[in-house]
């Protein structure tokens, strides 16, 4: 599986016979001379109710006697045993460069939204979906950070420039949200090119970012990619690929900084796991596939920044019921620069973005990247949040008036913290009626210096809740005063 | 998976003793609590009778004494705290703090400077954290006060009181301390000592009295040598009475409080208790569960790719 396929084309026109479906796992039977190689993209065409429709299959293993196991990017249905497939040669590959803006694609690199183009296109050129990592020597060494304008974010866990970013969280925490506000943050006001892979999600929020890009104007630089959740497997397990190819050409060849967004990493885990025990493999820890650290590091390793061009991405992980130690999750941790991790325990208290404050953690948050300042109100809010943690065991039991008075600043401090790390969002605007907002890192620490401090302990809690700089804090609290 | 397992079990661990430590604390509370009653109440007839006499000798004699005129302007006012020695009481400090907060704050808009006297450690801390300055503090006996120590405050009060404005005295001084009176029933009060103020007195207590001698007229008293010098002989004990009745009554309450309070906690531990173990079930079940499926789907992989090849 660590082989990646360089593009040597190959000879084309070769036909095996189907031998054997098992639901989205193909056996072909090829002349023992003609064998495809792994990772070779199939064809064959079948007839359905509809229509005609081809059937792309990408080579797995080889089982000898010219039997090779192949996945199909397509539902199986209406294959039948002895039929013929073609060997394309090569394997997937998709358009890249300036004709992907503003497309929306499958995974075989199909443009899906001919209706909404006004002009014709020419695709060019297509690279294969298996590339090489960059090496070593090519990779970016500087560190930049990346302000994003969520206080919780910038403040805690601080986004590398070109680096890589996951966005943890269990069901229903609001990953997507998210990741659709730093769409809108990010995206808009960068003025280089954008990605986005759609891997196993919601179809309708799919269809809901196209329509969104293309109101606010950013989709004319943006390639889209889907292979959502109504996909077969070996759909979801390339789709991240198709789009990284998209990154990749934007970087190497245009010199560009990308950003890809990709939600959500954990399908693409899941999709091998489906496949995995249909190719015969021994299913690993929770029935994951024994490949998965090499499957991750193969899709990882190659979205990287390379010098003076960057990818910057963000990718959704799916923690499976909030189990942070699954393999799935676990695998992705060591890839990423900085983690943020939603939690539900926050969720369900109402404070978004949900950002779990202690277990979110960045490479960067180190006083020679983000400064003094910066470091050390991270620290003391994170101090007066542990500490916090770690008294309500006490107060579940004893109840706050058995606080010291020391414990009971700590944990008054503590609740307003906890309120004003909660903003208000641009994507949430349709749930809350507030507008979004925007807070520079500056603000940001000034505001958690002061709550730290205690300059704002006579301010009440709800003063704090969805709001951006400190300023709004005590707008909120002049208008409680006139209320009362 | 077997990590967290642990982390339950270690958290279930140290609820339990936590639990033991509450329910003992219960016991005790509850043990002392009829003890504390008893002294509080066999304290309340004479700290009645003495205020009863004072309140006589006030209103038939037309003496201005400074135990019952009001002065014209008051400048100082002295508020003692009643509280606690120990925590472990729930809000029982809390609310009488609060009560007292209350009260030197309502001081403070009439334009009086407030002096504060501490009884008990947690209401002396709750005022050196916050830097706020005490007159004077005593502490160690919020559970048994005896007659010596109600004199002592009562000592530094009238020393306080007899010294002139200037200097630092007080022209009034507020008792705030948490009545007993039931079991479940007590409140955070604050009354004023001097200049004497009409008659306390608990609701049964007074309507006792009124039916037995209804529609009391004070007996008429003559005063020897002068009602001055009987006030002056009074207003000791009758301060020392008030407070020692006002401390008793604060340590019947704080051992109901404290039995409550460590009730409730015995409580909440069962409940976290209950909760952890169910996590903990949870947690050992799901790894059996994964331990079984990865056993049998290693089988069923082992057994398939035997088959097809």
């Amino acid at each position: 599986m660590t082989a990646t396929v360089s593009e040597t084309p190959q000879v084309q026109g070769t036909t095996g016979r189907i031998s054997r479906v098992i639901g989205p796992v193909v056996d072909i039977e090829f002349p023992l001379d003609a064998v495809p190689t792994v990772y070779n993209a199939l064809t064959t065409q079948v007839e359905l109710s509809e229509g005609v429709r081809t059937i792309t299959f990408e080579v797995e293993l080889h089982l000898g006697n010219g039997i090779v196991r192949a996945v199909s990017l397509q539902p199986t249905d209406g294959l039948v045993r002895g039929q013929e497939v073609q060997d394309t040669g090569a394997p997937i590959s998709v358009p890249v460069g300036d004709v992907t803006k503003g497309k929306v694609f499958n995974v075989t690199g199909d443009v899906l939204n001919d209706s909404m183009l006004e002009e014709p296109y020419e695709i060019t050129e297509r690279w294969s979906i298996h590339r090489e990592a960059p090496s070593f020597d090519k990779l970016e060494s500087k560190t930049e950070m990346f302000e994003t304008g969520i206080k919780v974010i910038d403040l805690l866990t601080p986004y590398v420039q070109g680096g890589k970013i996951g966005l943890f969280g269990g069901a229903g925490v609001g990953k997507t949200v998210l990741i659709q506000e730093m769409i809108t943050r990010v995206a808009q006001d960068h003025g280089g090119v954008s990605v986005f892979a759609g891997v196993g999600e919601r179809t309708r929020e799919g269809n809901d970012l196209i329509h969104e890009m293309d109101e606010s104007g950013v989709l004319k630089n943006t390639a889209l990619v889907f292979g959502q959740m109504d996909e077969p497997p070996g759909t979801r397990l390339r789709v991240a690929l198709t789009g990284l190819t998209m990154a990749e050409y934007f970087r190497d060849v245009q010199n560009q900084d990308v950003l890809l967004f990709i939600d959500n990493i954990f399908r693409f885990t899941q999709a091998g796991s489906e496949v995995s025990t249909l190719l015969g493999r021994m299913p690993s820890a929770v029935g994951y596939q024994p490949t998965l650290a090499d499957e991750m590091g193969v899709l990882q390793e190659r979205i990287t920044s390379t010098r003076g061009n960057s990818i910057t991405s963000m990718q959704a992980i799916y923690v499976p019921a909030d189990d942070y130690t699954d393999p799935a999750p676990a695998t992705t941790f060591a890839h990423l620069d900085a983690t943020t991790e939603l939690s539900r325990d926050i969720a369900s208290r109402g404070l978004y973005p949900a950002v779990d404050p202690l277990a979110s953690s960045s490479r960067i948050l180190d006083p020679l990247y983000v400064g003094q300042d910066h470091y050390d109100t991270a620290v003391r809010v994170k101090q007066i949040l542990q500490k916090n943690k770690e008294l309500q065991d006490i107060i579940a039991i004893l109840g706050v008036d058995e606080l010291s008075e020391e414990d009971k600043v700590v944990v008054h401090r503590a609740r307003r913290i906890e309120q004003f790390l909660s903003q208000n969002t641009y994507t949430a605007l349709q749930f809350t009626g507030v507008e979004g907002s925007t807070v520079s890192i500056k603000d940001a620490i000034e505001g958690f210096r002061g709550i730290c401090d205690g300059d704002f302990d006579h301010i009440p809690e709800q003063a704090f809740f969805n709001v951006g700089p400190i300023d709004d804090v005590l707008r909120n609290y002049a208008e409680l005063q006139k209320e009362s | 998976m077997g990590a967290q397992q642990r982390v339950y079990k270690a958290k279930i661990n140290s609820t339990s003793s936590l639990r033991k430590i509450f329910k003992a604390m219960e016991l005790i509370a509850a043990s002392r609590i009829q003890k504390a009653v008893a002294r509080a109440q066999s304290a309340s007839p004479y700290a009645r009778e003495i205020t009863r006499a004072v309140s006589v000798v006030a209103t038939q004699s037309n003496v201005e004494h400074t135990l019952t005129t009001e002065p014209e302007t008051i400048d100082r006012a002295a508020v003692v705290v009643i509280g606690p020695d120990r925590g472990f009481a729930g809000a029982y400090s809390a609310n009488v703090i609060r009560e007292a907060e209350e009260l030197v704050a309502h001081l403070k808009d009439e334009g009086k400077d407030v002096a504060l006297y501490t009884v008990g450690r947690k209401a002396e801390t709750y005022y050196t954290f916050r830097e706020r300055a005490i007159e004077q503090s005593w502490s160690g006996f919020s559970e048994s006060p005896s007659g010596a120590d109600a004199r002592r405050i009562g000592e530094a009060l009238l020393a306080a009181f007899e010294k002139p404005a200037a200097q630092g005295g007080i022209d009034e001084i507020y008792l705030v301390s948490t009545v007993y009176r039931s079991a479940v029933d007590r409140q955070p009060e604050y009354r004023r000592l001097i200049p004497l103020e009409v008659v306390e007195e608990d609701g049964a207590a007074a309507e006792a009295r009124v039916s037995s001698q209804p529609d009391t007229v004070f007996p008429l008293y003559e005063f020897e040598p002068s009602a001055e010098e009987v006030l002056d002989a009074l207003l000791p004990r009758y301060i020392d009475a008030r407070i020692q009745s006002a401390l008793l009554s604060a340590a019947a309450a704080e051992q109901a409080a404290r039995q409550q309070a460590m009730k409730t906690a015995t409580d909440n531990a069962d409940d976290l208790i209950k909760t952890y173990t169910r996590l903990a079930n949870t947690a050992r079940q799901a790894e059996i569960t994964q331990e079984i499926s990865e056993i049998v789907g290693g089988v069923d992989a082992l057994a398939a790719s035997g088959a097809s090849d």
